[in-house]
């Protein structure tokens, strides 16, 4: 998919952005994301009590530096959470912004990522009179791409988000996918009991803690750097990964029985 | 249609060269290889292009050009092609940091088959360092490969140069010439080059059709085996309908390459001077002078590339940048990278590549709608300075 094929609805919120411009004496203040990565957003908001005297989002105004989806999500976000009691405009998730807007190429995914992460941190400020700015710099060129295909339909049936006996995994092919630490120890935990562990990382080098570095390295468990997992296949159970690689920017097919994602 | 202004990307085919291929579509449709009158037609027609093309260059010898399917495959065979039949030579290339992805990702390819690559850097304008270039070569080097002008900046490089530093060192040069395939001729009789990549669609032909000059003399190994087409070097029934037409448009360009770089520089330098006299805080990337006729790149302060692709849209305006968030990678232009770019300013690129079919009226349309998708963008951006944002809100 072209990273421009965008939705109607993405294409409507980027020719007629809602709610552009800066609130003066904001009640609350969020910007995230960072110019070098090419996103960066500032969310405004203005806060009243409702009758009941709950706190609801009066006004919202966003500034954005970024791409169509980048716009669009803001765009999108400040739509949604206008008029919103602040309690609930707080839950607004990434994927309720991307399904608002009737889809997103997965690899802008990140964007309406952005534009949740900016109007929690407003509402963050708001309530804890803390500018939070988050800057999501780490590893700009790979973006955090949350959306893998099959993934959910293959919960129990090979995919596990959360470990407990590790004994049934032995002898499995099993993927796991860096998402922090923890998954890093479940991983040099795992090699003891099945000889095939591939970690799958969206990093150029070994990730971890110093510590965790050197154990992985003098580890069997094999590591596929700058790669996501983008879908998850099988009949009835697990069967396959389909990997793509940023260094080489193709995708490939890996014979697998399991997928462990940690969610933090 | 769009107001075309991304013929760096492709480029229509011209209407002369339609006309000349259709018959080889039709009636004389007949496979070289075969013995009958047809086939020997369809022989005839291969080596009168083949002659035409190798004229385009001033090549001596027709045979010197190895038909292919486009300038990806012509870059494969040159580089991989060199590269494994000179590697009891030697195990060492020499690129540039701003050639097309299909040369860096051969580099890379070559790499993991144990080669060892060298890249040259450029200066701020976008063009290769001669100086270094002579620290990289070492005993074990056999290629240098560098395209005749970055293909997004438009910089032209210094291929003479490279030319005597290659044959002095006794080692292969390499071009791909596809960047300047349109703007500038090329005289292998005055200025040694080994390999030349050339493409059809970069001249006007139809697109799926290239070539490989080979030097006399000069050796690679096949990349693509079968039936020993084009003297075994390229296998594969030959694609005559599309070779006819590759001849035709080299034929056209010989002929109308100096009027037609003239116009085109009268078209560039307008929009040049035009956008960047009314856009505040516009700036044009690559070399002011060493820059190719057909080529605009443009730097835009506190906005990024994709988001003025798609302003541009809205008012029919088709053209191309080099913004992380374009590419499949999201990683910015590798170009503007080598050249010294901040990542945040790589973003606000905008590629205007210019053609045989473009008009003045295109021109004053893109200085017409761009200053204003600018100003759209630079509202919504939290990174432009409060001052703009008055002077622009001044104005309305």
């Amino acid at each position: 998919m072209k990273s421009t094929q965008y939705s109607e609805k993405v294409l409507d919120h980027f020719r007629n952005p809602r709610n552009v411009g800066v609130i003066d004496n904001p009640d609350g203040y969020g910007k995230v994301g960072n110019p070098v990565c090419g996103d960066l957003m500032e969310i405004f908001i203005k806060v009243k009590k409702n009758e009941a005297g709950e706190d609801i989002i009066d006004d919202i105004k966003f500034r954005t530096f970024g791409c169509g989806s980048a716009v669009a999500t803001s765009s999108m976000v400040t739509e949604m959470a206008m008029g919103m009691k602040v309690a609930d405009a707080y839950k607004i998730t990434r994927n309720d912004v991307a399904d608002e807007l009737e889809g997103l190429p997965p690899i802008k995914m990140h964007c309406s990522n952005l534009a949740a992460d900016a109007l929690k941190a407003a509402i963050d400020n708001y309530r804890l009179g803390t500018t939070s700015e988050v800057e999501v710099a780490t590893s700009c060129s790979i973006p955090d791409i949350k959306v893998i295909l099959g993934l959910e339909d293959f919960v129990g049936k090979g995919v596990f988000k959360e470990v407990d006996d590790l004994f049934k995994f032995k002898d499995k092919r099993v993927l796991i996918l860096d998402t922090g630490d923890k998954s890093l120890e479940l991983a040099l935990e795992l090699i003891k009991y099945t000889g095939r562990v591939i970690l799958l990382t969206s990093a150029k080098n070994t990730p971890g803690s110093e510590e965790l570095k050197k154990k992985l390295k003098k580890s069997d468990v094999k590591i596929l750097y700058e790669s996501e997992l983008l879908e998850v296949k099988g009949t009835d159970d697990v069967e396959k990964a389909v990997i793509h690689d940023f260094d080489e920017d193709e995708n490939y097919e890996l014979f697998i029985d399991t997928v462990i994602y940690l969610e933090n | 249609m769009s107001i075309y202004l991304d013929n760096q990307a492709a480029k229509p085919v011209d209407e002369r060269v339609i006309s000349e291929m259709l018959p080889y579509f039709r009636d004389k449709f007949a496979n070289p290889a075969s013995l009958h009158a047809d086939g020997d037609i369809a022989t005839d027609i291969l080596e009168k292009s083949r002659e035409m093309v190798a004229d385009f260059i001033n090549a001596p010898n027709p045979s010197d050009i190895i038909f292919t399917s486009g300038a990806t495959e012509s870059n494969n065979l040159a580089i991989i092609g060199a590269a494994n039949f000179y590697k009891r030579k030697g195990n060492h290339i020499i690129i540039s940091e701003i050639e097309h992805i299909s040369i860096l990702n051969i580099a890379k390819y070559l790499e993991k088959q144990g080669f060892k690559i060298s890249r040259i850097p450029v200066d701020r304008y976008g063009i290769i360092r001669l100086d270094k270039l002579e620290n990289l070569i070492n005993d074990s080097t056999i290629l240098i490969s560098v395209a005749s002008a970055s293909n997004e900046v438009g910089s032209i490089q210094p291929i003479e140069e490279i030319s005597k530093i290659a044959t002095k060192n006794k080692i292969l040069f390499h071009t791909d010439a596809i960047p300047s395939e349109s703007t500038l001729s090329i005289d292998v009789q005055s200025v040694p080059i080994d390999m030349i990549t050339l493409s059809s669609n970069d001249i006007y032909g139809p697109r799926g059709v290239g070539a490989l000059y080979l030097k006399k003399g000069v050796r690679v190994n096949p990349i693509i085996i079968g039936g020993g087409q084009e003297r075994g070097f390229r296998s594969g029934s030959e694609n005559i309908p599309g070779i006819v037409g590759f001849a035709k448009a080299a034929g056209i360009m010989k002929n109308e390459m100096p009027k037609e770089v003239e116009y085109l520089k009268g078209l560039r330098d307008k929009l040049i001077s035009g956008v960047l006299e009314i856009i505040p805080n516009s700036h044009l990337n690559g070399h002011p002078e060493k820059r190719l006729a057909n080529n605009a790149h443009f730097r835009f302060d506190y906005i990024e590339g994709e988001s003025l692709i798609l302003q541009l849209k809205e008012h029919n305006v088709a053209a191309a940048t080099g913004s992380a968030c374009s590419s499949k990678t999201l990683e910015p232009s590798h170009t503007l990278i080598a050249m010294g770019l901040l990542h945040e300013e790589a973003h606000g690129s905008l590629l205007v590549s210019l053609g045989r079919t473009t008009k003045l009226t295109d021109i004053n349309k893109i200085i017409e709608v761009l200053p204003g998708a600018v100003k759209r963008l630079r509202i919504m951006s939290p990174l432009t300075p409060p001052e703009l944002l008055k002077k622009y809100k001044e104005v309305k």
